[in-house]
């Protein structure tokens, strides 16, 4: 007890250095519970985005489509009748089921052409599935009804279209041939999603298999599923196209985002690669306090050894004051990253505000709009405060016993 | 039996392929409760020889005796216990621990004995504090004591575990005449008192007087040996 006092006052000494180390663990701490946070806030927000807006949470496709599904090719496409649809709707825990077409287009706005992404949607299905129409800035869903088209808001930004513009959508048909689809806009939508919204025109499915020659066909058909029961319609689904025979399979929306997810992987290691230089900040930093404390406690250390201390209780000093001052930085990093995390949380960070008017357009191929809010990881804190005090107690080991180990005579006189 | 015995003790130190002898073959016999000053020039051994005494450094060369135990081969942790239990010093440069009271610095000692309960220890520390005149002022941190206080509580801190023999290096050479004086008597005192051997060197004659028993160190080796009448 009494080596754990002097362990704790010695704290008070070099306060300057402390509290200079002490600042330096916490602001470690706190960028990477900041980081973490982010990152993690981040990677939730790509998946709901991609889930709400792009997806849905299951994706039933032909193998041999869903192999090639970013082609986007007119073949291996579904034939969407009532029998299937009712396969679908009666699986227990499916909540909406959304057929689609899609399909490369070139949009002429009559000055620029661009490729975009066309799709062919009945709306009502469509909203059962998808948040889209919560997300319009100019007309409805039911634009898609009197045969108009929805278009991003980015993608009318750039192409300089506005409602009731005329589009004309350069297509190839199923046969290879080509054909125009001649529309007026009707509705425009900024989602969360924002590529969604730079590259993406809504049309009526019907008017788009009328252009494509694809009648009856689609390429995939959206599911979204209760809460907590994706895994088991995605089971089910399956299951039943294997009893009726179906030559269809059902994907969940986690292999349609394997490139987001293989992103998210490369988030965690770059996570991983922070927290090891917050603990290598810390070990640096103890282990310079615990060098310098010992030479100039030289003469200390030789009255210890003078009244009889053993070298495990010098030791045992120097590791009380070590493991001090990572608790300490700890809980003020801990605390400074309370604050940081709770403001990330409420208020979000701004793309545009990280990185400038760039990234209103490139967004890094990552689905989000504009702000990131992060979320709570309290195991985080915990951990990296549990992580932080044993690397404290590990890096004061060795220059606690270097500096325990003095020749006693050379440490009394300063030798 | 001796309280301590030393039998041809030498010390060489090696500086690079240099051999540098401290101390030339050093005999010498201290009985219990002797109060006795190791006097002699700069370099004569004085301070060798007491960290061999006081098991800080073990000799090159012949044997040393503590309360019968042959102490001159012991290993690392058996020096440090029979410092911990049998040898109390008093430092030149005082070396009190700035962060602890007065009271703390002493009660230090005593903690690393253990074996008394905390009633006991914090009664035998206040009166040893009371012993070296420091009554009141056992919450004051060495910053806050003269030079002479804080040699005081070093004595303290010597003399609370009842140790065997207090050895002393220079223990008045950074006080002035006055407060030297009034730490040396409280060494007599000491002494006197609880009947504790006391070993110290000094340069200071007004320092040696209150000694009972005279070693003069000359070149590493005993050049006289005298007791006062």
């Amino acid at each position: 007890m009494f080596s754990i006092r002097l362990g704790l006052r010695n704290l008070t000494r070099q306060k300057r250095r402390n509290i200079a180390t002490i600042f330096i663990i916490a602001f470690a701490f706190f960028v990477y519970l900041f980081v973490e946070s982010m990152m993690d806030g981040l990677t939730n927000m790509s998946f709901d985005n991609i889930r709400n807006f792009e997806t849905g949470d299951i994706q039933i496709a032909h193998p041999d489509y869903w192999e090639e599904r970013e082609e986007m090719p007119l073949e291996n496409l579904i034939h969407w009748n009532n029998e299937l649809e009712e396969t679908i709707r009666q699986t227990q825990g499916v909540t909406g089921v959304s057929p689609e077409l899609q399909f490369f287009a070139n949009l002429n706005n009559g000055i620029d052409e661009m490729g975009v992404i066309g799709m062919g949607i009945v709306p009502e299905d469509y909203n059962q599935v998808f948040e889209t129409q919560a997300y319009f800035t100019e007309g409805s869903m039911s634009a898609l009804s009197e045969n108009k088209a929805v278009i991003g808001d980015r993608l009318a930004k750039l192409m300089d279209l506005k409602m009731h513009d005329y589009i004309i959508l350069l297509v190839r048909t199923q046969e290879d041939t080509f054909n125009t689809i001649d529309v007026e806009i009707g509705g425009i939508i900024r989602t969360l999603n924002p590529l969604v919204n730079s590259g993406t025109v809504l049309l009526s499915l019907e008017s788009v298999q009328k252009a494509l020659n694809t009648d009856h066909l689609v390429a995939t058909v959206s599911i979204k599923a209760s809460p907590g029961k994706e895994e088991k319609v995605l089971q089910t689904v399956n299951q039943n196209f294997q009893e009726e025979n179906f030559s269809l399979k059902a994907y969940s929306w986690q292999e349609s985002a394997q490139s987001l997810i293989n992103y998210s992987k490369m988030e965690k290691q770059a996570v991983a690669a922070i927290m090891s230089i917050v603990l290598l900040i810390g070990m640096v930093g103890i282990i310079n306090n615990i060098v310098l404390s010992s030479l100039e406690r030289k003469s200390e250390i030789g009255m210890m050894k003078a009244l009889g201390m053993r070298e495990w209780e010098i030791v045992f000093v120097f590791m009380v004051e070590a493991i001090g001052i990572g608790l300490l930085g700890g809980l003020m990093g801990c605390l400074m990253g309370f604050i940081g995390v709770s403001w990330l949380v409420n208020q979000g960070i701004s793309f545009v505000a990280l990185y400038g008017e760039i990234a209103e357009w490139a967004q890094f191929g990552i689905p989000i709009m504009d702000k990131i809010y992060g979320v709570w990881n309290y195991a985080t804190f915990g951990y990296i405060f549990f992580l932080g005090t044993l690397v404290a107690i590990l890096s004061s080991i060795i220059p606690a016993y270097w500096a325990a180990k003095k020749d006693p005579v050379e440490a009394i006189y300063r030798r | 039996m001796p309280l301590l015995e030393l039998k041809k003790v030498k010390k060489v130190y090696r500086q690079g392929k240099i051999e540098v002898p401290a101390l030339r073959g050093v005999d010498m016999v201290v009985e219990e409760g002797e109060f006795t000053t190791i006097f002699g020039p700069s370099g004569s051994g004085k301070t060798t020889l007491l960290n061999m005494i006081g098991c800080l450094d073990t000799p090159t060369e012949g044997e040393i005796h503590l309360n019968g135990n042959r102490i001159s081969d012991l290993s690392k942790k058996d020096l440090a216990m029979t410092r911990r239990h049998n040898i109390g010093f008093i430092f030149q440069s005082y070396n009190l621990i700035p962060v602890l009271t007065a009271f703390e610095n002493v009660e230090f000692a005593i903690r690393l004995i253990g074996r008394l309960s905390e009633k006991e220890m914090r009664e035998k520390v206040l009166e040893m504090l009371e012993e070296v005149g420091l009554k009141g002022k056992e919450n004051r941190k060495p910053g806050e004591l003269s030079g002479g206080e804080k040699q005081r509580v070093a004595i303290a801190r010597a003399l609370v575990k009842k140790s065997k023999i207090i050895l002393a290096d220079e223990p008045t050479a950074n006080l002035d005449s006055e407060t030297a004086q009034e730490v040396i008597k409280n060494m007599t005192k000491m002494n006197q008192e609880l009947g504790t051997t006391f070993i110290f060197s000094t340069h200071d004659p007004q320092i040696m007087e209150y000694a009972r028993r005279f070693i003069n160190l000359k070149d590493g080796m005993i050049s006289s040996d005298k007791r006062k009448d």
